[in-house]
């Protein structure tokens, strides 16, 4: 007690004990709970559809029903680990190691496009490590979040052409690459964060429209050159046919749609029997086609609750990205908000048939160990940077 | 707001984000405001698809009911045949689709032509398995067994097919079952059955078959299957018990039915020494109740290869040779469907017409001269017509008018007619003459139970007016008109069914009956036949004759068969008719211009109690008396079981 006074004077700074100032400060203190509470939801309401999207085929072929849904689970708890694990260093730290993210990103794209890479329906999107398969264009939308943040941060929102043209060139080698596998929606994804990361990072209205022209010439040239295969211009037209070829191309779509609307408000129910989910009409309906259960199931009141709950997580990173201390936070909590709505409304969006059809899943509810461990690892650069806007 | 280190304008970023989150929220409107119209506005419309592709609906095909004649005589029934059937949701596909189809011909010798045809036939239900071959071997069943891998989607089963025991006998009266078309479906024939008729049914395409389909057919077994989006069926509903449908007694008799088309064949057989004769039809019904005992047409065709609904090539070739002329379709039932000019077969129409309204008394005598003018004064417009031979018979009476066939007495009958009820006299004094043949069951169908029955023409004004544009009538009615229709030419044109029909009248006494064919309904469970429906003949009119008018009439048409002069003494020469006696009446009906003439006779008989009707016609094939009544004989002989066996004989006849 005695000492007490004379430590407290040297503690002490604008009339607060450091000791207290450095309490109130600390990381663990100013965790998101909102945050982690929604993700939480969100991903227990995903492997719970994913179960009830699997169960009846899997248990008609004779295997464990609960086989998807025990290894969302195991994702689940892997993502946890990451989350923690990520959230626990300082995120500015990743803005030094944003070269080396991205170098590595590039070599693991490449990677899978090498005979290591694993085909599966006609595309080169995984690397087979044995016991799971990993699929590096998920990671590289964060990694190309991190890189374009980490260089948008230093120009401190005095963006001019020249940046514009280094950032642009930051997502073209990733996207073309991920386009070479060939998986033309994700790399839509990384031109939605492009621009997004532009616009916040403080870009002018004459670099948008630069890219614009630079998007019109370089769509006009892809399909010109015939670069697209036939299946791509399909699935992207299909969608726009009113009377679409129900029995290829315009199929998933059919299918997917009479799914939803047949839920009607209310929906079948989980246990529902001898729906458009259990008797197995939606194809993918577990990965890409996983809110067609939701839809059919649980109705409108349940895709409401899905599609609230997606507002509430994409609101949590809109405001960790306003709460930032630091541009490159900002940037990188704008840029997973952005990965997250675009998804979220390119895949809705296509299951409904207001959007064209491609391989995005959905995130935090399709099946998916990269995508989860993804969005987890997401959700821990949110936390990192939420609990460090006063260190 | 927290400082940002290192920016310079902590608004702009803020302004930035607030862009970006307006971008997120329109994206949320837009997904919202879809979600509503799938899920709120439109979601009934995607229950209804979602039901659809989940839910099958599979019929099993119950045996039909058996077509009997009035002594329980099977004409139809069912026997069970091996056939092949394709489901179409398996094998689908051109490449497949070949593959199958090559490895089954080779095996069945069906073409696989004639299976492709069989295949894409747009009208039977996808979900229905196609049968493309019926009749199939226990070998060849079993050589597709046995490698049942090698054909996908290919099914050997035992399917309820028709079968004819008499073989081509009343082939277009009982007709024949196929699947039901769209336009069936359409039909108000179709419409309201319980239960409802659907794509792939078996169904009665033409005569008693069609006619009575609902009685037949019988209740399908009834399957609800829900399939899981492969095609695989998940669970199996039972809607409903198979019922097979009931046993249809015929008034036809299989004895009458098939002398009187032995008696067609030969009597056609004998006319084409001297006459093209293409086509011929007879009727056997008893007077008595209406009841049909034969309905015969010649050319005809063997129902047995329309049994299993897959021969169309045969099927073509029963239709007319040529197109636009249907003499040689064998699928006519001419017996009801044939509309000639009944020639001097109608002079029972005419007499009846005169004597019930008085034009003429039972005893009139009129004078049967080689040929009369009308209007008698002469003048600008008046026609000379003449008898069928110049002979002068001086003043006859009624019966002998018939004996020798008159035509000159009928005009006379004619031109009285028409100048008492000429069209343009006004209300119920015009046109009586037109009204009694109506009553007596001509212009229109006789109410037979068989579709497609023809109305024939009873010609009057509002006929002309309706037919101007065909050039008839080209100065409007003309008194000729009804004095030609007399002796039954013109534009009066009559089937044979309404033939007998009114011939019936006269020998009844003047009951006019819609004829029946329809018996009784018997329902078979298990073993004890119970009686479910009978049908009766329904009596459409009562002559306006007294007895004395219609003994006058009778008188006639007995001594055209037995009098001295009868132009069909000669046909019925040897005929018991002392112990049989049998009245009738010769026609000849002049086509046109063409010099072709159609052969009639229609008889009742005997004659003192009159218990069958038979009429006759032949087309092309001369005189009545030459052709049709050898014919009439023939029946007349099969009916009381004469034992004969001369064939037909043509007879003497010069008569008109």
């Amino acid at each position: 007690m005695a000492f007490d006074g004379v430590f407290e004077a040297v503690d002490r700074i604008g009339g607060e004990p450091i000791s207290a100032r450095m309490a109130r400060k600390a990381p663990i203190r100013h965790l998101d709970p909102t945050l982690l509470l929604t993700t939480l939801m969100l991903s227990a309401f995903g492997a719970l559809m994913v179960l009830s999207a699997t169960a009846s085929q899997q248990e008609a072929a004779g295997l464990d029903p609960g086989t998807y849904f025990k290894r969302q689970l195991a994702y689940m708890a892997a993502g946890a680990l990451l989350l923690l694990f990520v959230s626990f260093f300082d995120y500015r730290h990743f803005r030094g190691f944003a070269p080396f993210i991205y170098a590595a990103t590039v070599i693991a794209l490449i990677v899978v496009l090498t005979p290591l890479g694993d085909v599966q329906s006609g595309a080169r999107r995984w690397i087979d490590f044995g016991a799971f398969q990993a699929q590096p264009s998920e990671l590289a939308k964060i990694a190309v979040i991190v890189t374009v943040a980490a260089w948008l941060a230093e120009r401190k929102t005095e963006v001019n052409a020249v940046d514009v043209a280094i950032c642009g060139g930051l997502v073209a080698v990733p996207a073309v690459l991920i386009y070479l596998e060939p998986d033309l929606g994700t790399m839509i994804v990384f031109a939605a964060l492009l621009g997004a990361l532009l616009l916040v990072g403080g870009a002018k209205l004459r670099h948008f429209l630069a890219l614009g022209a630079v998007g019109v010439v370089l769509v006009a040239t892809v399909l010109q050159a015939g670069l697209l295969e036939d299946y791509q211009l399909k699935r992207i037209t299909a969608f726009l046919d009113p009377n679409p070829d129900v029995q290829s191309v315009g199929y998933n779509l059919a299918q997917s749609e009479i799914a939803i609307g047949s839920g009607g408000i209310t929906g079948k129910g989980l246990q529902g029997e001898k729906t458009q989910t259990t008797l197995d009409f939606v194809p993918e309906q577990h990965t890409d086609f996983i809110f067609t259960a939701v839809g059919e199931q649980l109705g409108f009141v349940g895709s409401a609750v899905l599609l609230v709950l997606f507002a509430f997580l994409i609101w949590r990173a809109l405001r960790i990205a306003n709460l930032s201390r630091d541009l490159f936070g900002t940037l990188v909590a704008a840029g997973i908000g952005t990965l997250w709505a675009f998804q979220l409304f390119v895949n809705v969006g296509m299951t409904m048939g207001i959007m064209p059809i491609t391989g995005i899943p959905l995130p935090f509810v399709s099946f998916g160990g990269s995508s989860l461990l993804t969005n987890y690892l997401a959700v821990g650069l949110l936390l990192n940077i939420h609990m460090r806007r006063f260190l | 707001m927290a400082q940002r280190p290192g920016t310079l304008g902590v608004d702009r970023v803020t302004l930035r984000l607030a862009v970006l989150g307006v971008l997120i929220v329109a994206a949320f409107v837009g997904l919202f405001s879809r979600l509503w119209f799938l899920q709120v506005l439109a979601s009934e419309q995607y229950e209804e698809l979602a039901r659809e592709n989940r839910v099958r609906t599979v019929q099993s095909e119950p045996p039909r009911g058996q077509i009997l004649d009035r002594n329980g005589t099977a004409l139809v029934r069912n026997r069970l045949s091996l056939a092949v059937t394709i489901d179409r949701q398996v094998v689908q596909g051109r490449a497949l689709t070949s593959k199958v189809l090559r490895r089954l011909e080779k095996i069945l010798e069906v073409p696989a032509r004639l299976m492709r045809i069989r295949l894409n036939d747009a009208t039977v239900s996808p979900y229905k398995p196609v049968v493309v071959a019926t009749d199939i071997t226990i070998e060849q069943a079993n050589a597709i067994r046995e490698r049942q891998n090698r054909f996908p989607g290919v099914t050997v089963q035992k399917v309820p097919l028709r079968t004819y025991p008499f073989g081509p006998m009343a082939a277009v009266t009982l007709g024949y079952v196929g699947e039901i078309s769209d336009e069936n479906l359409k039909s108000e024939h179709f419409k309201g059955a319980k239960p409802p008729y659907a794509p792939g049914d078996i169904v009665g395409k033409a005569g008693i078959e069609y006619f009575y389909d609902r009685l037949l057919r019988g209740t399908p077994q009834l399957d609800r299957m829900i399939v899981n989006s492969a095609g695989d069926v998940v669970e199996t509903h039972p809607v409903r018990d198979e019922n097979p449908g009931d046993d249809l007694y015929l008034s036809l008799d299989a004895g009458i039915q098939k002398v009187a088309e032995e008696a067609l064949a030969a009597g056609l057989a004998a006319a084409r020494s001297e006459f093209n004769a293409p086509a011929a039809a007879a009727v056997v019904m008893d007077p008595t109740n209406g009841e049909v005992l034969a309905l015969a047409s010649n050319p005809t065709y063997d129902p047995e290869m329309l049994a299993d609904g897959i021969s169309f090539k045969e099927f073509d070739s029963l239709g007319g040779r040529t197109p636009d002329d249907p003499d040689d379709d064998a699928l006519l039932n001419r017996a009801i469907q044939a509309q000639r000019a009944p020639g001097s077969t109608f002079k029972v129409v005419t007499a009846g017409a005169a004597l019930g309204h008085d034009i003429i008394d039972p005893y009139v005598r009129l004078e049967c001269p080689g040929s009369a003018v009308y209007p008698p004064e002469g003048g600008p417009g008046s026609v000379l017509f003449r008898n069928w031979t110049s002979t002068y018979f001086g003043f006859i009476d009624l019966p002998t008018s018939l004996e020798i066939s008159c035509d000159t007495f009928y005009y006379e009958l004619g031109w009285r007619m028409e100048e008492a009820w000429g069209p343009y006299n006004e209300g119920d004094r015009s046109e009586r003459f037109q009204k009694y043949m109506r009553m007596a069951g001509f212009g229109h169908e006789t109410g037979i139970d068989l579709p497609n029955e023809a109305d024939g023409v009873v010609p009057d004004v509002a006929w002309c007016k309706r037919n101007e544009d065909l050039g008839y009538c080209p100065e409007g009615w003309l008194p000729g008109y009804t004095v030609n229709m007399a002796i039954g030419q013109g534009a009066l044109v009559v089937t044979p069914i309404q033939m007998a029909v009114t011939y019936s009248a006269i020998a009844n006494g003047g009951t006019v009956w819609e004829p029946r064919l329809a018996l009784k309904l018997v329902r078979n469970d298990e073993d004890e036949e119970e009686v479910v429906r009978e049908f009766r003949a329904r009596s459409a009119a009562r002559l306006p004759l007294d007895p004395t008018e219609i003994a006058m009439i009778r008188e006639g048409l007995e001594r055209v068969v037995s009098g001295s002069e009868g132009t069909a003494r000669g046909a019925f020469a040897g005929f018991p008719l002392d112990l049989y006696p049998i009245a009738g009446k010769t026609g000849t009906a002049e086509r046109g211009e063409t010099g072709l003439n159609d052969s009639w006779f229609v008889s009742y008989g005997p004659s003192d109690d009159p218990r069958y009707v038979v009429s006759v016609y032949v087309e092309e094939a001369g005189h009545g008396g030459e052709t049709a009544a050898p014919i009439a004989r023939q029946i007349w002989e099969g009916i009381f079981g004469l034992d004969k066996v001369t064939l037909v004989r043509l007879g003497q006849d010069f008569s008109g």
